[in-house]
Formats: C-alpha cells, structure tokens, sequence
C-alpha cells in the first residue's frame, strides 16, 4: 500500500512530536519519582510537620533519612533537638557536637551537648568538659556554669567551695539554693551504730533516737512487759512459761536492737530521697536556669 | 496538527492528575498493609504521611480513623480518642460520625473511664440521629459495665437487646458466681472461720476456727484459774487476734474469690468470645 505525501507528511510530524515527547515524558516521570512522598524534600517536610506536632520520635526517623542525601545545619540541629527530646541523650550530644564550628547553631549547640550529658546523668562528664572549658560558650557560659553547679546536688560528689558554687545564680535565688547547699554538705543523717547501742541499753530508744517514737514505746512496753512475764513466771515455778517468755524477751530485745539500726538506714535513705526529690522539683519548675528553649 | 498536540498535552495532564492519585492511594494501601500486620507504629507514620500530603482530603477521615485504631491497637487510648475526635470531625454522613463516636467510646472503655463513656452512651441514646443504632448502644454500654465489674447492670443492658444474648448469660452468670463480702465478714463475727468456708476456703476456715476455741479455752482457763493477768494477756494478744484476723481472712478471700470470677470472664471475653469487643 502506497502512502499519500499528505498521509506521510502527518506520519513524521508525529514522529518528531513524539521524539520531542520522550524525553518531557521521562523527565515528567522522573520529577514525579523525586517529588514523590519519600523524596527527600517530602521526607525533610513531613519531619518538620512531626516535629512541630512534637512528634519527636518519627521527626528523627524522617530527619535521619534526608540526611543521607543532603547535609543541612538547620535540618542536624533539628535533628539533635528531636534525639535530645526522646531521651536519646548520647546520640544527642554527638549530633549537637558536629554543630560546633561555622554555623549559625554553635552556641546553642554548645549549650544543649552540656544539656544533653545534664539530662542523661552523666554529670562527672559533664564536670569535665565544663571544668577543661572544652567547647565553650559565649552565650550560654553562665547556663553551663549553672548546670555544672546543679549536677553537684545531683549525685555523691564533693562540693566545691561554697561561694563560687552560689556565684553562678542570682541573687533572688541564692538564699534557696544556699540551704540545699547545707542540706547536701551536712546531712541531718542518724547513725545506725548509736540507733542500736541505745536501744541495747534502753529497749525502743534507738527508735525513738530515729523519729520513730510510736514504734519505740511499744518495744520497750513489749521487750518490757514480756520479760516481766518471765520473771513472774520463774518466780511462780512456772518454769515452761518462764523459759517461753525468755525467749520471747530475746526475740523482742535483739530485734529492737537490729531494727533500731535498720531505722536510721531507713531515716537516712528518706533523707536523701527526699532532698533529691526537693532539689527536682526547685531547679525543674525553674528549668533549671535554662534559657528558654524556641522551637 | 494543532488538534493532535493539544490532545496529547491534555493526555499528559490527565496522567499526571491521575498518577498523583495513584500515589495517595498506594500510600494508603500501604499502610493499611501494615495496619494489616499489626505493626502500629509504622502504619500510624505512613498514615499521617499521607494526611500531610492528601490536599484533597480525599483520605483524611479514614486516615485518621486507622492512626486512631493503631494507637488503640497500641494501648495508647489518649491519643486514639485524640484521632477519633478528629476523624469524627471530618466525617462525612451519619454512619462514619457513628463509628468515630462508637471508637471513643470503645477507647474509653478499654482505658476503664466508665463513666466518660457511660456520659458518651447516654448523649448518643439521646442523639435521634441515630435511633436506629439503640443495639449497638446498648452493646458498648454492656461492656462497659463489664469492664467496670459491674455485671448486674451489664446483664440488664444486654438483656435490653435480646434477653437472650451471649453475653446477658454471662454476665448473669458472673453476677451469681460472686459472693458477699459484708455476709463474709458478718457471719465470721458470729463464728470465727464462717466467712472463710463460704468463700470456700475450707481448710483455712476450720484451722481458723480451731485457733480460736483453743485460745478461747486458754483464756477463760487462765480467768476461772484466777490468773487474771494470763487471762488478759492470752486473750488480748493470742485470742483477740485470732478472732480478728479470721474477720479479715474472710473479707480478703470474698474480695479475691470476686476478683478470680470477673478475671475469669473476662479471660473468657479476652480469648473465647467470637463477637465484637472494645
């Protein structure tokens, strides 16, 4: 079959259109691929979305993600923030610490790897780097000050002298801090050897010594009456019962004197728990002097 | 020519519209797959990915329905009620705001607020919009006397469906199983160790009971042999605590045998039960 010249002439406009065509077709399939719900803007945009709905967890995730095809400061910090807010305290830190050099996130960077060793209890490291001025701040070097002094309250180690301790917070709020200092340097702890000595003298009194008052009346009334009963009871030739209540006495005795000693343990561990439950609730309803945080 | 090129523009255009729905529908597929497979928190990610990028909302009720289920399905009621709220808000027509409302209600539930979703029952009882669905109302209310151990009332609610219904039978039959605590408790004050064999712990009933004729007998021995001070200290610190202790006995066997009955109806809704549940 012959074709017209019109006919071909048609044939090959189509032809051309279509070579023309291919490659708008393949880059319209490919910018479709890119633009795509996993493309690393869309990722990077659903993370942001995450993130402003606090979404902490999943942000990271989509943030991890963008990360492997773009590095971007803003996108790092945010990162790190979404690490340091789902109590992944060292990742955390890690992340803030590539954000120390040349760009807009150093300071807070700095301030928040000092947080992050804060919040994760590593507070002897924290010590360190505060004390070595690793890192250090321009901006946020009174906060860091700050949280190293708080650490100390914070765990078993040995204050520093008291006035540059207190020299770091204001002065509305040194009176306070002052007496947790005392608190923490001289504990109001009872000794468990004097606790059991007074109460091998005077039964109870150990108790007593311990805050445990009612307790320590009724063992001396117990430990008293029961040996009263043994007596009475040898004294009558009720020999059976007088050996019974003897041995009820010593039950009663050394069990006082045991458990006049494990009540100052106990004393002395409400002590601590309830100075670090003191110390919790003052610095965090203050944020722990922390400048407050913008995103 | 001019015909043609504007044809294939057109056809392109449509592709493209057409493509973009594809994908919102794949995403959506997707996660339902893993809502399918039980991993919750990755079908709550990909659900709201698609919330995100659904600008046509064409998605978004049952997108926020399914985070609501996967967060129930996660035990997270707070935040399921949270995405229930909002999918009962996006809903379109009466049957999808019936389900979004009957899921809060199922939430609450399972979290054990009573009393929200009594509240909730009652103003959808209430609701004439839904006069049809009284069953359904009635159902979720008998669940939640259930789970509020309340099994008389629950009886009573799905005896309101059919007086008949599995679950009526149940609940009756759990409401009888259960003893009382107060008869427990009185008939011990009468006889030491009464309140313990109708709970049926028998040998713990007669060893109560043995303890105190005997401390009893030691007692009154102590007072007719003129050893009033025995008599005094036996009955105070021996026989007395004896007596109390088989009040106690009772009180706690009662509130555990009732606790064993529920939990075991409840094992038995958990793990037998074909119907619909929370």
């Amino acid at each position: 079959m012959k074709l017209s010249a019109a006919h071909k002439n048609g044939s090959l406009q189509i032809a051309v259109l279509l070579i023309f065509l291919m490659p708008i077709l393949n880059f319209a399939q490919t910018s479709y691929n890119n633009s795509g719900l996993f493309s690393p803007v869309n990722r990077l945009k659903f993370g942001n979305y995450l993130f402003a709905d606090k979404d902490y967890l999943r942000a990271s995730a989509e943030f991890k993600e963008y990360l492997k095809s773009f590095d971007d400061d803003t996108v790092r910090f945010n990162y790190s923030l979404c690490l340091f807010n789902i109590g992944k305290y060292e990742e955390a830190s890690d992340n803030f610490k590539t954000l120390f050099y040349g760009n807009p996130f150093t300071e807070k960077a700095r301030l928040y790897f000092y947080e992050s060793y804060f919040f994760g209890k590593d507070y002897k490291e924290l010590r360190d780097l505060a004390d070595n001025q690793n890192y250090k701040s321009v901006l946020y070097s009174k906060g860091i000050e700050r949280l190293k002094n708080i650490s100390y309250l914070m765990d078993d180690s040995r204050l520093p002298e008291m006035n540059s301790f207190l020299s770091v917070f204001d002065d509305s709020v040194q009176s306070r801090i002052a007496k947790f200092y005392y608190q923490k340097k001289n504990p109001k702890h009872k000794n468990p050897v004097t606790a059991a000595i007074f109460s091998a003298i005077i039964p109870g009194s150990g108790k007593i010594y311990t805050g445990e008052i009612g307790d320590g009346i009724t063992a001396f009334i117990t430990t008293a009456l029961s040996a009263y009963l043994a007596y009475s009871n040898f004294k009558a030739d009720h020999n059976f019962r007088g050996w019974l209540f003897t041995g009820l006495t010593a039950f009663f005795y050394s069990g006082n004197v045991y458990g006049s000693a494990a009540s100052a343990q106990i004393y002395n561990a409400r002590i601590r728990f309830n100075f670090d439950k003191e110390v919790k609730i003052y610095f965090g309803e203050r944020n722990y002097f922390l400048p407050k945080s913008d995103y | 020519m001019k015909a043609r090129a504007l044809f294939i523009l057109s056809f392109m255009l449509f592709a493209f519209v057409i493509q973009a729905q594809d994908y919102l529908k794949l995403q959506f597929n997707y996660a339902n797959d893993l809502f399918k497979a039980e991993q919750y928190y990755d079908a709550i990610t990909e659900y709201k990915r698609l919330l995100l990028f659904d600008s046509t909302n064409t998605y978004r009720y049952q997108a926020e329905y399914k985070i609501g289920e996967s967060y129930k399905g996660g035990a997270k009621y707070d935040d399921a009620i949270k995405y229930f709220s909002h999918a009962e808000k996006d809903a379109q027509g009466k049957d999808e705001i019936f389900a979004a409302k009957t899921q809060v209600i199922r939430s609450n539930i399972l979290r054990r607020t009573t009393d929200r979703a009594l509240q909730l029952l009652d103003e959808l009882e209430k609701d004439s919009t839904f006069r049809g669905e009284i069953d359904t109302i009635y159902y979720w209310r008998g669940w939640a006397y259930m789970f509020a151990d309340n099994w008389k009332s629950a009886a009573r609610a799905f005896a309101t469906i059919n007086p008949s219904h599995p679950l009526k039978l149940l609940a009756d039959q759990t409401d009888r199983a259960k003893v009382s605590v107060t008869f427990a408790k009185v008939i011990s004050y009468i006889l030491p160790g009464a309140g313990s064999i109708y709970t049926g712990k028998i040998l713990s009933g007669l060893m109560s009971l043995a303890w105190n004729a005997a401390a009893g007998y030691w007692t009154i021995n102590a007072f007719t042999s003129n050893r009033i001070f025995d008599g005094f200290v036996v009955g105070e610190l021996v026989w007395f605590r004896f007596y109390r202790g088989s009040i106690q006995n009772a009180e706690e066997f009662a509130v555990q045998k009732n606790i064993d009955i529920a939990n075991k109806s409840l094992r038995y809704l958990q793990n037998e039960y074909k119907g619909i549940k929370p």
